[in-house]
């Protein structure tokens, strides 16, 4: 078991850069997802992490060895990789056994290991097979055995769940979280997938661009998202993002766009008057009565819930949840009203700030709500 | 209309494959044919007399087994060392990023494209400078020339072939570089080195100029020169021995092809899986 510390650390490759100054403090036994689109350097920063790539500058840290110029081998991690890498020509049994033989472990103590694995992962009848004679699940157990065989310090994943069917995806998932409950061991989870992030993490890293936006519980990141950028990104459907004014009236401010105004409380103080941005969250939209007039747009029934677009009299579209029973038809014109407690106001830009004071969050606790 | 298609088709197939197969036909009948038996007219397909004697003449009188002792040689050492450096050398240019790494192997490509004749002179007098001129040894690095460029750029796409995960996955399974290379890459790159090898192995039996300009002693004759060498005069040709001699140099590249052709055919699960 071991922390592991990521310091400044930056990743170049020629003129592109991959990772920006990037300092993460990952706690012994925790969960964490690196989320983000492609191209974001999650996977680079995995991949430095397990020495399969090395950092242009700054330090990486697994429990107190600092271990930027050290092999793969010597680390101490064990990696699932989204393609499984499972070696072709050894069976299943060859496969979990490999790196215990490469750190020179006897026959018999292979064997009772790889058993032991075996069981754990329903795998013992598949032993004596080759990988390519099985699906896709029973290959991610492989390589998942492959990496428990042994008592690594630390667990890399990289994506290992983007290439199971919905439903198996599903299932690992609740077997993963499962697994680190039983091991206690520190794991680093790899995934462009926002629901996998909020169901398995203690802590989401999210990032993009090679830079991290925000490294908090997957409650926070939902309900203070940092940035414009991690509220765009999370949540499904996604959040209504608003360009509009910023004013100061008094101790409080005001959010002024076409079709749409509402005052927002206080603001903390890297709010300034001018361009900003307002974020609502589909739930936080009530549609039957309010100050804004808005015209249904699109309506997506999902069984339990229906989701619905509005248009706005300014041209600006919303969407707003509602349970199902409530249902409207498009073309209706609404009255409907934002929840100001709830709603989230950026500064400008892609990756404005939240101006939101700290207090104005109401955090669930959804990772064991997913349970 | 179909079925008149099919006929012509299988037609045409099997006169291809007769046009292919009579000369080998005709080479092992005449093989076995008594001299007198050779222009008669008109000339029997089936010998009526088969004899055995001009191999027992080739074996027994000529310079034959010599000739064939260096042409095994030759073409053995030429394939473990085009074999091992295109290896390497395959893996050097698929893995490993560095200045310069496409225009190496485009210039290795290059020394392909120039015909054979253009080379052979200042060939010819580096390995005279070096002072291995007229031996086995000479050959083998002249047909390592020519055979090194094509077998490193078969196995560089095979190598490319390989996931890079793999070798990902056994670094972090403890494996070292070199043993990641030998316990995971070369099991995955076994066809891929066996069909390189065959292609260099008989590129090299079969090669002609190189052997007649560069080698001129029976002692280092391969076969190709060697029964040319022996058997065809201004005056003469022998042509009962030089069927005898054509059949015995084939055997060898028939025995290790039906070999080797299983191997290639397997596939091995070639390249990673994926679910």
């Amino acid at each position: 078991m071991a922390e592991v510390v990521f310091s400044q650390v930056k990743k170049a490759f020629g003129t592109f850069t991959a990772v920006h100054g990037l300092d993460l403090h990952i706690k012994e036994g925790e969960f964490v997802s690196l989320l983000g689109p492609s191209g974001c350097g999650k996977t680079t920063t995995l991949r430095m992490l397990a020495g399969l790539e090395f950092p242009t500058s700054g330090d990486i840290q697994i429990g107190d060895r600092v271990v930027n110029d050290i092999p793969p081998g010597q680390r101490d991690i064990a990696m699932v990789f989204q393609s499984y890498a499972l070696y072709p020509h050894m069976s299943v049994a060859d496969n979990i056994a490999y790196p215990l033989k490469k750190r020179g472990v006897g026959r018999a103590d292979r064997d009772i290991a790889v058993a032991k694995t075996a069981e754990l992962l329903q795998l013992t009848e598949l032993l004596k097979r080759k990988p390519r004679q099985l699906s896709g699940g029973q290959q991610q157990r492989v390589a998942l055995g492959r990496a428990l065989v042994r008592d690594p310090k630390v667990f890399l994943l990289d994506e290992p769940l983007s290439n199971l069917d919905a439903k198996l995806r599903g299932y690992m998932r609740v077997e993963l979280v499962e697994l680190h409950r039983r091991l206690g061991r520190t794991m680093v989870y790899v995934t462009h997938d926002q629901l996998e992030a909020m169901t398995m993490s203690d802590r989401i890293a999210v990032m993009e661009g090679g830079v991290l936006q925000q490294f908090a519980p997957p409650a926070e990141v939902y309900a203070a998202p940092a940035n414009r950028f991690v509220a765009s990104f999370i949540g499904t459907p996604g959040m209504t993002l608003m360009d509009g004014e910023l004013s100061k009236q008094g101790g409080t401010w005001r959010f002024d766009a076409p079709g749409i105004s509402m005052d927002v409380g206080a603001l903390n103080d890297r709010a300034e008057p001018g361009g900003a941005c307002l974020g609502v969250r589909p739930e936080h939209v009530s549609i039957g009565q309010g100050s804004i007039n808005g015209t249904i747009q699109v309506v997506e029934k999902t069984g339990h819930e229906n989701i619905v677009i509005i248009g706005l009299e300014g041209g600006q579209r919303l969407t707003g949840r509602v349970p199902a029973p409530q249902s409207w038809s498009i073309g209706e014109n609404v009255q409907l009203s934002l929840d100001a407690e709830q709603a989230h106001i950026f500064g400008p830009g892609p990756h404005g700030p939240r101006l939101n004071l700290p207090s104005n969050i109401a955090t669930p606790d959804l990772k064991s709500a997913a349970n | 209309m179909a079925h008149l298609r099919k006929i012509l088709f299988n037609l045409m197939a099997w006169s291809i494959v007769l046009a292919v197969a009579f000369p080998l036909f005709w080479m092992l009948v005449t093989s076995v044919k008594p001299q007198f038996e050779l222009f008669r007219r008109p000339p029997t397909i089936l010998p009526e007399t088969w004899t055995f004697e001009h191999y027992w003449t080739l074996l027994a009188d000529t310079n034959f087994l010599v000739y064939f002792r260096n042409s095994v040689i030759l073409s053995s050492a030429t394939t473990l060392l085009v074999v091992a450096v295109a290896t390497l050398g395959a893996y050097s240019l698929v893995r490993f990023k560095y200045r310069g790494r496409e225009s190496l192997a485009f210039l290795v490509l290059f020394t392909y494209l120039l015909p054979s004749v253009v080379l052979i002179i200042p060939l010819y007098l580096l390995l005279v400078q070096l002072g291995v001129s007229n031996t086995i040894f000479s050959l083998v690095i002249a047909y390592t020339t020519f055979a090194l460029p094509y077998a490193l750029w078969l196995l560089r796409s095979f190598m490319a072939g390989i996931p890079e995960d793999l070798e990902s996955a056994a670094l972090c399974d403890g494996a070292t570089r070199m043993g990641a290379f030998r316990d995971i890459i070369l099991p995955q790159l076994l066809p891929g080195i066996i069909s390189t090898a065959l292609f260099t192995f008989i590129l090299s039996w079969n090669e002609y100029l190189y052997a007649l300009v560069l080698v001129n002693s029976d002692s280092s004759r391969p076969l190709t020169t060697g029964v040319m060498n022996m058997l065809i005069s201004s005056f003469n040709i022998e042509w009962s021995l030089l069927m005898a001699a054509s059949v015995m140099m084939s055997v060898p590249l028939i025995i290790v092809f039906a070999f080797l052709q299983s191997y290639l055919t397997r596939g091995f699960g070639a390249g990673g899986v994926k679910g």
